[in-house]
């Protein structure tokens, strides 16, 4: 999906609209799959190939946890498996 | 002989298809017989109509299984075909197994390691996720179109072509095309080992693909194809049985055929005719045959169209079923109904029941129902005994004795009475406002009656109006309909968290008239509608004492308000004086202000009734809003307020400024139409000098409607009748009165003047090429004087325009709300707070980002923590000094942990404002927490199917066409419904591309630098910005290249910037005095001359147009087109800033997490653009479903809806018989998990209150209480 020629030269990551994503280490990744009781395939996923997994350099498998802005919460978490593709 | 029908529950449906041994299995019978019937009328043994494929016929048991009609489940026969058939809707999946396999071997074209890979790729997925990817079988399918020869025998591969509906021809290495006759297809197909199936998502054990060919097939039981006896005494056969008639018929004669030994030829015509009967016997409407049609030029309705579509079997008897206990009938008004009741007629009462079990306490009372029996209003239908035994009271001849033996454990079905609960309904049903539960209340008449306030929600009016009831039959139905379902659990909506009903209409005028401060009343008055009001009390002290006691409307209305309760609005009068334009409630009485739409009516966050509601609770809003209506019903009743011819005429000279005003329009256009004629429009960027003048006419002519419905408006003023009510918001605009005292102004079409008609000229009225108003479409005259015949003609125009636009609109989103509905109705609030699906996939971890339930939330907010320490404050007496913000902050940590971070911060300024004590923040913060889990939602909340309806009925409120702000000036964009609908279709390309462009600090603030960033953007060819042509000499070809001044400056270029980038193309050129380049042309003129054309000279492709805006103190540039990455890599642009209204670039340029933000942010500007209030969780939702794959998938069978599980919810959603072939090959298995899924089986939803399961075993726990003297046994000794 994500083609060599849209890889833009500037950091991404600063853009209003990409959330910080952080890649979460093993521990958290337990709790969060035993706090609601999950395997890792019932998240949302979010592609290897996406400009910011690739920025971060996020791997298939891992478990990403993003900080949203939120104009009804002011922060929310959310979290994408990263899958192949 | 006969057998007992055993009944399950349906746990999951597997899908596959039925193999020949099956069928024969399965078969009771050989159909070998055209014939149907005798010339007595008896069915023919052997024939499609033989009695034992079970029976229809009253009274007749059937010969198979020996039951009566309503016991007999049909049975199947069979059909011996003499040569094998393609089934036509398996023709594209034989299609793809052919090409796919080699056809000498039957191997899957991939090489041995590949097939073990895939394999243990496939069985990964199995084990960890359940379900094997579509992904996985694409690759698996591209990988085998690329081979040419079998890896496994080495035989060539041949190509395979399907040719519509069921023929197959493949294309040898030399080219040559051959027929594949069904016999070698089949063959091909039984050779395929098992293993290679699976390769291509086929279950070999439950779908082999040989079985696609028929050689066998099922006829299905006549309960599938009853006959119908016409009036006429005729037999009528359904059209399954003509076919299968049809299909019995060929098959015979090609066995004679066969064994006469008659020619291959007429042989092989026959084949095709009985490849054409099955063929139309499945799907009468297959691509490339002609529908098989009945003697009256009827097409037939074969399986395929049983099925398919609005009137098919799933959506027309499966998904909404015909109900009993239900009634219809138009709808009219009654303002002395409650808000929560209906009225219901007599009439209609007497044929709608209840069932009401008989008990010690009831049965006196039922006793009286029976004896009053069907006729009698406060009655019943039946009596049903414990043994089940009914006695209908029509046709009981002692209704007495009956009445007499009536015990505990009858069931008396009674007739509706006053203060049942039912189910209300208008169409089309777009959110779930549109069923509330209503109150009874019979009364006379033949029309449903219902509270004016009530309309809104249902989007009812009176003029003709039709309405549904239903009357739930059980305890539970009757419970859940008034706590779940009542109106008073209604008033706030969950699309924007604010009262949806209100006053309307009358009610709003009577508010006004009553709270005007003029308004006073005698204590007959005053007293009566105050009672009226319900209001049980002393008389308040009369504002004024003499000559005679008079009260004010203002002091009516106080005594409803709670003591305590205090409300500030601005008022929808307005107006120069201060005590009409501000409506101040203090402690409960209406110091100053008005009561008008701003405060009451329908549809607004903050009215009075909102306050109320979110202070002291809906039941409390209920009590206030109805007594307030009764209130000012009596009052308006008292006064009277009437509308006459005279409130609208003008006065003399208001009549002369109007027509000053339309004239001053009719000047303005002529000195635009005379610098035109003279050259001398300025012409707007990117319009030629017609469109610019059209432009200025437009804009010049708006004008005048606007200006004339204000100038109307005012010089009426409040006295005026028809001013009241568009003052007060009660109906009307200030439009509506311009054009019907005023003058009636521009009639558009598409936007636009009139145009279309005669050549040159809408009407033969006038000349050829007038642009004047009153040639295009301009009226000057107002309704209270009437139109001239043109101006009529004009008008109706318009009128066409705006009807055939509404009627486009309903369709389009009301395909829109179909499409929301099914692709988030699973969506579901868990008991840990997460959205899920049906599967237990996570779409959000927490709903909405803040867990917050918009229909509790106050209009969108969470807790107005403000509110709460202002309260807390006030009331509260001060004790104790001020906490410092340390103390506050550690406080709201400690007890806040919970809260959103911006409520947190909300009461830390909050509390730090007010210097309350510590302990008074730790009580507020407590308080806070509280109201906000308050609003927190709840488990089962089947939030995506709110989110669908709030975003689709406002679908209909929506403009159509894209909006052209007066032409002049702003960029042309797809607004409205079009751009909601490219949205969430997750179009590749917008209609229209469009970037903001945001500008580093230096350039952003000063208009000539910015301007300079903005022209090197666009995109410049060199056919932009010259003249070129060809030049021939004898010996060569020239091309000349004259390099525009203005052209260039426009662009911010020099004739230098041409002249590089000739040079960068390696090109020899000459420059000539006249500043053109001359280029010798060595290869084909043409081809040169375009390709120099098209190079670019500057600028970034895909950038059409710019535009320099100014937002919030600094310029930046809008374009049209859109190009992220490049425009990123401009150092004077600000890419932490620069966004697009492309959805899909900013996936691929930004990641899935900001397309999900951009999209949300694109749906929320399109909406609000619209002055549509739709709460932000929905959008938040509808983006997390649409990205939670990683990519953006659409809201339909291409994206979410396609990707589901569930076989039955896509079948029931679109496309239903492609749906269950694909269903049925891959052997897929349907666990009724889904919404769809779980209503088309019968069973209830998981969801709301059928989530909840009790894990006691109900039957142990009965034979439990019975042994110890259960409340049952003690009601009978009582008895």
């Amino acid at each position: 999906m994500v083609s060599k020629k849209n890889i833009s030269k500037v950091n991404i990551l600063e853009h209003v609209l990409v959330p910080s994503h952080k890649v979460l280490s093993s521990e958290e990744r337990e709790m969060l799959l035993r706090k609601y009781n999950i395997k890792p395939s019932q998240l949302p996923k979010i592609l290897a190939s996406d400009p910011v997994a690739v920025a971060i350099g996020a791997k298939p498998g891992d478990i990403l946890e993003i900080t949203r802005k939120s104009p009804v919460a002011g922060v929310t978490l959310a979290y994408r498996i990263v899958v192949e593709g | 002989m006969s057998q007992e029908v055993e009944i399950k529950q349906v746990d999951s449906i597997k899908f596959g298809v039925l193999s020949p041994v099956e069928i024969r299995r399965l078969s009771v019978m050989e159909v070998t017989t055209d014939e149907t019937y005798d010339q007595d009328g008896l069915s023919v043994p052997g024939g499609v109509m033989d009695t034992r494929l079970g029976t229809i016929e009253p009274r007749q048991r059937c010969k198979t299984c020996g039951n009566l009609p309503d016991k007999c489940p049909g049975h199947f026969g069979h059909i011996e075909l003499p040569v094998p058939v393609i089934h036509v809707s398996f023709a594209r999946e034989i299609e793809r197994v052919l090409q796919s396999t080699c056809r000498q071997c039957g191997r899957i074209l991939l090489p041995s390691d590949r097939i073990s890979d895939y394999r243990e790729k496939i069985r990964e997925f199995e084990e960890n996720y359940g379900i094997v990817p579509d992904q996985i079988f694409d690759q698996i399918k591209d990988e085998v179109r690329r081979s040419n020869r079998c890896p496994h025998c080495g035989a060539d591969k041949y190509q395979v072509k399907l040719e519509r509906p069921t023929r197959f021809y493949e294309r040898d290495p030399d080219g040559v095309l051959r027929l594949l006759n069904t016999r070698i297809i089949r063959e091909r197909l039984i050779r395929i080992p098992e293993d290679d199936l699976r390769l291509l998502n086929i279950d070999p054990e439950v779908a082999h693909p040989a079985w696609y060919v028929i050689e066998v097939l099922p006829v299905p039981p006549i309960q599938v194809r009853p006959s119908i006896i016409l009036e006429t005494g005729e037999r009528s056969e359904d059209d399954l049985t003509h076919k299968l008639v049809d299909i019995v018929r060929t098959a015979r004669r090609i066995r004679e055929y066969i064994e006469s030994g008659a020619s291959p030829l007429i042989i092989q015509d026959h084949e095709d005719l009985l490849q054409y009967h099955v063929t139309t016997y499945f799907d009468n409407e297959a691509v490339g045959i002609l529908p098989a049609q009945h003697r009256t030029r009827k097409t037939l309705k074969t399986l395929a169209q049983r099925l398919k579509g609005k009137e098919g079997r799933f959506r027309k008897n499966l998904s909404g079923k015909r109900v009993d206990f239900s009634a219809r009938t138009v709808i009219s008004p009654d303002p002395y109904l409650g808000i929560d009741e209906v009225g219901v007629p007599e009439e209609i009462a007497k044929i709608l029941t209840v069932p009401e079990r008989v008990t010690y306490w009831n049965r006196d009372w039922l006793v009286q129902l029976v004896r009053n029996g069907p006729f009698i209003h406060p009655g019943s239908e039946y009596v049903v005994r414990p043994n089940g035994a009914r006695h209908k009271l029509q046709f009981v001849e002692n209704r007495d004795s009956l009445a007499e033996a009536l015990d505990i454990g009858f069931i008396v079905e009674r007739h509706l009475l006053d203060g049942d609960f039912v189910i209300f309904n208008r169409q089309p049903s777009l959110h779930r406002l549109s069923m509330l539960g209503h109150r009874v209340k019979v009364l006379p008449g033949k029309t449903f009656r219902l509270h004016p306030s009530v309309c809104p929600p249902y989007n009812a009016d009176f003029d003709g109006d039709e309405m549904n009831l239903h009357v739930p039959q059980s305890i539970e139905a009757h419970v859940e309909t008034s706590m779940l379902l009542g109106v008073k659990k209604h008033y706030l909506t969950p699309r924007y968290g604010a009262p949806i009903m209100g006053a309307i209409r009358d009610f709003i005028t009577g508010a006004y008239l009553l709270t005007r401060k003029d308004t006073y009343l005698t204590k007959e008055e005053f007293a009566r509608i105050i009672y009226a009001a319900g209001y049980e009390g002393k008389l308040p002290e009369p504002e004024v004492k003499k000559p005679v006691p008079l009260w004010s409307g203002r002091q009516a209305v106080s005594l409803l308000f709670k003591e305590d309760f205090n409300y500030v609005n601005k008022t929808s009068v307005g107006g120069p004086s201060r005590d009409e334009a501000e409506i101040i409630v203090k402690n409960g009485k209406l110091v100053s202000g008005v009561i008008d739409k701003a405060s009451i009516g329908a549809e607004k966050a903050d009215t009075i009734l909102h306050r109320i509601i979110k202070k002291y609770g809906a039941e409390e809003g209920h009590r206030f809003i109805s007594s307030f209506q009764k209130m000012v019903r009596e009052f308006l009743l008292l006064r009277g307020f009437s509308f006459s011819y005279r409130d609208v005429s003008l006065p003399k000279e208001v009549q002369g400024q109007v027509e000053k005003e339309a004239n001053q329009a009719d000047v303005e256009v002529n000195s635009l139409l005379e610098d035109w004629s003279k050259g001398r429009i300025k012409r707007i960027p990117g319009m030629s000098e017609e469109e610019s003048l059209e432009a200025y006419i437009m804009d010049a002519l708006s004008k005048v409607r606007s200006k004339v419905g204000s100038l109307v408006s005012s010089s009426l003023g409040l006295d005026n009748n028809m001013v009241i009510m568009t003052k007060t918001g009660a109906r009307g605009s200030d439009l509506n009165v311009g054009q019907i005292s005023g003058c009636l102004g521009q009639q558009a079409l598409r936007g636009k003047r009139i145009f279309k008609g005669y050549i040159g000229r809408p009407l033969p009225h006038f000349r050829k090429g007038d642009l004047s108003p009153v040639a295009r479409g301009f009226i000057k005259s107002n309704y209270y004087t009437g139109l001239s015949p043109v101006e009529l003609f004009y008008h109706s125009m318009g009128g066409r325009e705006s009807l055939v636009d509404t009627a486009v609109r309903t369709q389009q989103s009301g395909y829109l709300q179909r499409r929301l509905i099914h692709a988030l109705e699973s969506l579901r609030v868990e008991y840990d707070g997460t959205v899920r699906d049906s599967y237990g996939n996570i779409v959000d971890v927490i709903y909405g980002e803040d867990g917050v339930d918009p229909s509790k939330s106050d209009h969108g907010k969470s807790v107005d923590a403000k509110r709460i320490v202002e309260e807390y404050a006030l009331s509260a007496v001060k004790k104790g000094k001020p906490a410092d913000r340390q103390t506050v902050k550690r406080i709201i940590e400690e007890h806040g942990r919970l809260l959103p971070v911006n409520i947190q911060r909300e009461a830390f300024h909050a509390i730090v404002s007010k210097g309350l004590s510590k302990q008074a923040a730790r009580n507020v913060v407590e308080q806070i927490l509280r109201e906000y889990r308050r609003a927190l939602v709840e488990a089962g909340e089947s939030v995506g199917v709110v989110a669908a309806q709030s975003i689709g009925e406002p679908g209909t409120q929506m403009t159509l066409r894209t909006f052209h702000y007066a032409g002049v000036r702003e960029a042309n964009v797809t607004l409205g419904l079009p751009r909601l609908i490219e949205l969430l279709d997750a179009r590749k390309t917008p209609k229209t591309p469009m970037m903001t462009v945001y500008l580093k600090t230096p350039y952003n603030k000063d208009y000539a630098r910015a301007l300079r960033v903005a022209r090197k953007l666009v995109y410049t060819t060199i056919e932009d910005v010259s003249r070129i042509s060809l030049k021939s000499t004898m010996a060569y070809d020239y091309l000349v290249i004259h390099p525009v001044k203005e052209w260039l400056s426009e662009r911010g270029l020099t004739e230098k910037d041409v002249e590089k980038v000739l040079e960068t193309l390696g090109l020899k050129f000459n420059v000539k005095s006249d500043g053109s380049f001359e280029i010798l042309i060595k290869t084909d003129p043409q081809k040169f001359e375009s390709k120099i054309r098209k190079t670019p000279v500057s600028g970034i492709t895909k950038v059409k147009g710019v535009l320099l805006k100014e937002e919030g103190g600094e310029y930046c540039i809008v374009t049209e087109g859109s190009n992220l990455v490049e425009v990123f890599n401009i150092p004077e642009v600000d890419h932490t800033r620069t966004i697009s209204n492309d959805i899909h670039e900013i996936a691929s340029v930004l990641g899935i997490e900001a397309a999900r933000a951009a999209l949300i942010n694109e749906m929320w500007k399109t909406l609000n653009e619209q002055g549509l209030d739709v709460d932000w969780r929905h959008l938040s939702l509808v983006a997390s479903a649409m990205t939670q794959d990683g990519e953006i998938k659409q809201i339909g069978r291409h994206g979410v809806s396609g990707r589901k599980q569930s076989v039955l919810a896509k079948a029931a959603f679109e496309r239903a018989v492609q749906v269950l072939v694909e269903g049925a090959v891959s052997g897929a298995e349907d666990r009724l998990l889904g919404m769809t899924e779980r209503v088309l089986a019968g069973s209830e939803i998981f969801a709301g209150t059928g989530m909840v399961k009790v894990y006691v075993d109900i039957g142990g726990f009965l034979s439990r209480s019975e042994n110890n003297d259960g409340g049952e046994s003690v009601a009978q000794q009582q008895a």
